[in-house]
C-alpha cells in the first residue's frame, strides 16, 4: 500500500476510533479504577485504594462455585449448540441457494421475539403448573409435580433456543461458501467422506464454528433475563453476582465482579481460537 | 485407431450425461492406452470437465459404461477409483502446508510417516520444489501452486492422472514453460493422463492424441499431427488453427475444380459435380505471379508478424490467406493490390465435412 493509501486507512478509523475510545475504552478504564477503590457506605465509592475487591473473591467459596456454575453452564451451552449446529447447519449448506436463505431467513425469525418473552415461555411450559407437569400428572405418570423449572438444565434449555440459531447461521455461512473442489481433491486423494470431514471439511469451517463458538459463549456469559427467570436463586451466574452487587450499591465489588467475568471471557475466547485456529484458512482457494 | 483394449487405462463407451435438457456429453467413446496423454480439445462449454468428472466419478453417466485398468467403475465412488486430479482452480487445501497437501494421498492410503516424507521430497524434487515443504500454499505464486498440485496428484503413482486446463491460470511465457515439463514429467513417469484444454496449441504440444470435442461429442480423435494435417471435419480444421476453406466441385476421381481452377486432391471422390469442401492451411498456399497456373486472386493486405508474413487475398471464391515464412526481412516485392496466383501441392487440400452435419 502506498504512503497515501495507508493514511486514507488510518483516517477512515478516525472516527470510529474516537467513539470507541469515549464510549467504550474510557468507561472500561474508570470501571477498572473503581474496581480499586475502598467501598463507601454512603457514596458509590470511596477514595481510598485496595486490591481487597479481588482478593475477597478470590477467598470466597460461594464466588468460586458460581465463577465455576458459569464457566460450565457456558460449555454445556455452547457444546450441545455445536453438536446440534453443526449437522443443521451441514444440511442447510447443502440445500439449494434460494431454499438455503429462505431457512437462514426462518431462523432468524425466533430472534425477533424479546428474550423477557421468551423465557416467559419457558416458565410457562416448565413450571411446577406448567404444561409438562400438567400433563404428566393428568396422565397419572407422576404424582406431585417435577422441579423442572430453576434448574440447570432449565437455564442451558432456554439459552440454546435463543443462541442455536446464531451458530447455525454461522457455520452455514461458512460450509456454503466453501468450495465443493475441496471435497472433490479429498475425494481424487482417496478420503472417503467422514475422512474428508475430518481433514478438510472440518477444518476450512473453522472460521464459522469460531465466530459461532464466540457468539454463543459471549452470550451465554451476558445472558441476564433467561437466566434470572429459568435459573431462580439457586442456579445464580457471575452476571447475576454483579446485578446483585449493582443495586446493594456495592460499586467496588461490581466492577470487580464485572472484570473476572470479563478475564474469563478472553481467556475463554483465546482457548476456543487457539483451538480452532481460524486463521490457517484464510487465503481462499488459489 | 484406437489402442488395444488390453492395455486401456481409462474405457468411455458410448457415455452420455445431461443436466436438466442440456447434454454436457453426448454418446462418448474414448480409450486411453496406458502410460499415454491424451487430450479433451473443445470451446467452452463442449463437455470437456463434465468427461472429465465422470471418469473421475464426481459425476455419474446417464448411459454408458466407463472403466478404469479393466474394471467397470459405474458405481464406483472417486475415493476409491485410483486417479490424482489437478484441478484448474488447484484447490491446495489452505489449512496444510505443501508438504502435508501433498502427502495427503499417501496418509490416505495409510503410507507410515518416514515413508511418507521421503516419497513427498521425491515428488516435490520432480516439480522443482524442493525447500517449500513448510511454507503454506498462500505464500506460493500461481505457478507454484501449480507444481504442488501436480505433486500432489502424482505422488501416490495412481493409474490415470486428470487435468482439468491445469495450466490456464498462468501467464504465456510459464504456459509455455510448464507444458514442456509436464509433457517430460508425464514421459518420465508413464503415467496415463487425460489432459482437458481449450489451446489447440498446448494440446499439439502435450497430447500424444488429441480428441477434438464439439458440443457434447467427439468429432474427432489422433495424433496431433493427423489432426492438424488431416481434419476429417470443417470444425476440426478451423479449431486447430487457421485454415482456408472452399467449395469445390469433383471434376474427374482425384482432380477438383475451385473457381475456374483445376486441382489434384486425392481424396476427391464421386461423380464429376459432386461439390465438396475443402481444407487448405494459409502456410500451404504458395503464391505466383499471375499468369501461370492456379486460382487467381488479389492480394489485399500484407501484414508483418515477425518470424512469419500474412497475407490476405480476395478470390472469384471469397478471401484467402497465406502465410509464409520470414525468411528474407520482407515481403517478396508483394504489394497491395497485385494480381497473384494461388496454388497448393495435392497433399495439402482436405476434404472435409461441412460445419452443420458433422460426420462420425
Ligand atoms: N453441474 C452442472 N449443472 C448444469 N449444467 C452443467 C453442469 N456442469 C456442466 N454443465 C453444462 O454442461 C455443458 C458442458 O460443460 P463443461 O463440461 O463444463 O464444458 P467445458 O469444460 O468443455 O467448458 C455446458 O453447457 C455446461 O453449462
Ligand atoms: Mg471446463
Amino acid at each position: 500500500m502506498s504512503a497515501r493509501g495507508r493514511l486514507f486507512g488510518w483516517g477512515i478509523l478516525l472516527v470510529p476510533l474516537a467513539v470507541s475510545v469515549a464510549l467504550f475504552v474510557g468507561p472500561l478504564a474508570q470501571l477498572f479504577m473503581i474496581s480499586l477503590r475502598e467501598p463507601s457506605s454512603t457514596e458509590l465509592y470511596g477514595t481510598g485504594w485496595t486490591l481487597a475487591n479481588y482478593t475477597q473473591l478470590a477467598e470466597d467459596d460461594f464466588i468460586a462455585r458460581i465463577v465455576w456454575r458459569t464457566m460450565w453452564t457456558s460449555f454445556l451451552v455452547l457444546g450441545c449448540a455445536l453438536a446440534i449446529g453443526y449437522p443443521v447447519a451441514w444440511r442447510i449448506a447443502r440445500m439449494p441457494p434460494r431454499k438455503r436463505s429462505l431457512v437462514l431467513l426462518a431462523l432468524l425469525f425466533p430472534l425477533m421475539v424479546s428474550n423477557v418473552v421468551r423465557a416467559y415461555g419457558w416458565v410457562a411450559i416448565l413450571g411446577r403448573r406448567g404444561v409438562v407437569n400438567t400433563t404428566l400428572q393428568q396422565a397419572g405418570v407422576i404424582d406431585f409435580p417435577m422441579a423442572l423449572l430453576f434448574t440447570p438444565e432449565a437455564v442451558v434449555m432456554g439459552l440454546l433456543t435463543i443462541l442455536l440459531p446464531y451458530m447455525v447461521i454461522s457455520i452455514a455461512n461458512a460450509l456454503a461458501t466453501l468450495d465443493p473442489r475441496y471435497e472433490e481433491a479429498a475425494a481424487s486423494l482417496g478420503a472417503g467422506p467422514i475422512r474428508s470431514f475430518i481433514h478438510v471439511v472440518f477444518p476450512l469451517s473453522a472460521p464459522g464454528v469460531a465466530s459461532g463458538a464466540l457468539l454463543v459463549f459471549l452470550l451465554t456469559l451476558s445472558a441476564y433475563v433467561t437466566i434470572t427467570l429459568l435459573g431462580g436463586p439457586r442456579s445464580k451466574l457471575l452476571v447475576s453476582l454483579v446485578y446483585d452487587s449493582v443495586v446493594a450499591f456495592q460499586w467496588p465489588q461490581a466492577a470487580a465482579l464485572a472484570f473476572v467475568l470479563l478475564a474469563l471471557a478472553l481467556a475463554t475466547c483465546g482457548l476456543i481460537l487457539a483451538v480452532l485456529r481460524p486463521g490457517r484458512v484464510q487465503g481462499g482457494a488459489r | 485407431m484406437n489402442a488395444s483394449t488390453g492395455e486401456a487405462d481409462v474405457v468411455l463407451s458410448r457415455v452420455r450425461k445431461s443436466f436438466g435438457a442440456v447434454v454436457a456429453v453426448d454418446d462418448v467413446s474414448l480409450s486411453i492406452a496406458r502410460g499415454s496423454i491424451v487430450s479433451l480439445l473443445g470451446p467452452s462449454g463442449c463437455g470437456k470437465t463434465t468427461t472429465l468428472r465422470l471418469v473421475a466419478g464426481f459425476e455419474r453417466p446417464d448411459a454408458g459404461e466407463v472403466s478404469i485398468r479393466g474394471a467397470r467403475v459405474n458405481d464406483v465412488p472417486p475415493y476409491r477409483r485410483d486417479f490424482g486430479m489437478v484441478f484448474q482452480s488447484y484447490a491446495l487445501f489452505p489449512h496444510l502446508t505443501v508438504a502435508d497437501n501433498v502427502g495427503f494421498g499417501l496418509r490416505m492410503r495409510h503410507v507410515p510417516r518416514e515413508e511418507r516424507r521421503r516419497l513427498v521430497a521425491e515428488a516435490l524434487a520432480l516439480v522443482k520444489l524442493e525447500g517449500f515443504a513448510d511454507r503454506q500454499p498462500r505464500q506460493l505464486s500461481g505457478g507454484q501452486q501449480q507444481r504442488v498440485a501436480l505433486a500432489r496428484a502424482i505422488v501416490f503413482k495412481p493409474a490415470v492422472l486428470l487435468l482439468d486446463e491445469p495450466l490456464g491460470a498462468l501467464d504465456k511465457m510459464l504456459r509455455e514453460e510448464m507444458q514442456v515439463e509436464l509433457r517430460q514429467l508425464q514421459q518420465r513417469l508413464a503415467i496415463t493422463t487425460v489432459f482437458v484444454t481449450h489451446d489447440q496449441e498446448e494440446a499439439l504440444t502435450l497430447s500424444d492424441r488429441v480428441a477434438v470435442m464439439r458440443g457434447g461429442r467427439i468429432e474427432q480423435v489422433g495424433a496431433p499431427r493427423e489432426i492438424y494435417e488431416r481434419p476429417a471435419t470443417e470444425f476440426v480444421a478451423g479449431f486447430l488453427g487457421a485454415s482456408n476453406f472452399l467449395d469445390a466441385e469433383v471434376a474427374e476421381p482425384g482432380r477438383v475444380r475451385v473457381g475456374g481452377a483445376g486441382f489434384d486432391v486425392p481424396g476427391a471422390a464421386g461423380v464429376p459435380g459432386t461439390r465438396l469442401r475443402l481444407a487448405v492451411r494459409p502456410e500451404r498456399v504458395v503464391l505466383s505471379p499471375d499468369g501461370g497456373e492456379g486460382l487467381e486472386a488479389t492480394l489485399r493486405d500484407v501484414i508483418f508478424r515477425g518470424s512469419t508474413v500474412h497475407f490476405y487475398l480476395e478470390s472469384a471464391i471469397g478471401p484467402l490467406l497465406a502465410y509464409r515464412q520470414n525468411e528474407d526481412g520482407g515481403d517478396r516485392g508483394l504489394r497491395p493490390g497485385q494480381r497473384v496466383r494461388c496454388s497448393w501441392s495435392p497433399g495439402s487440400a482436405v476434404v472435409v465435412a461441412p460445419l452443420g452435419d458433422a460426420t462420425r
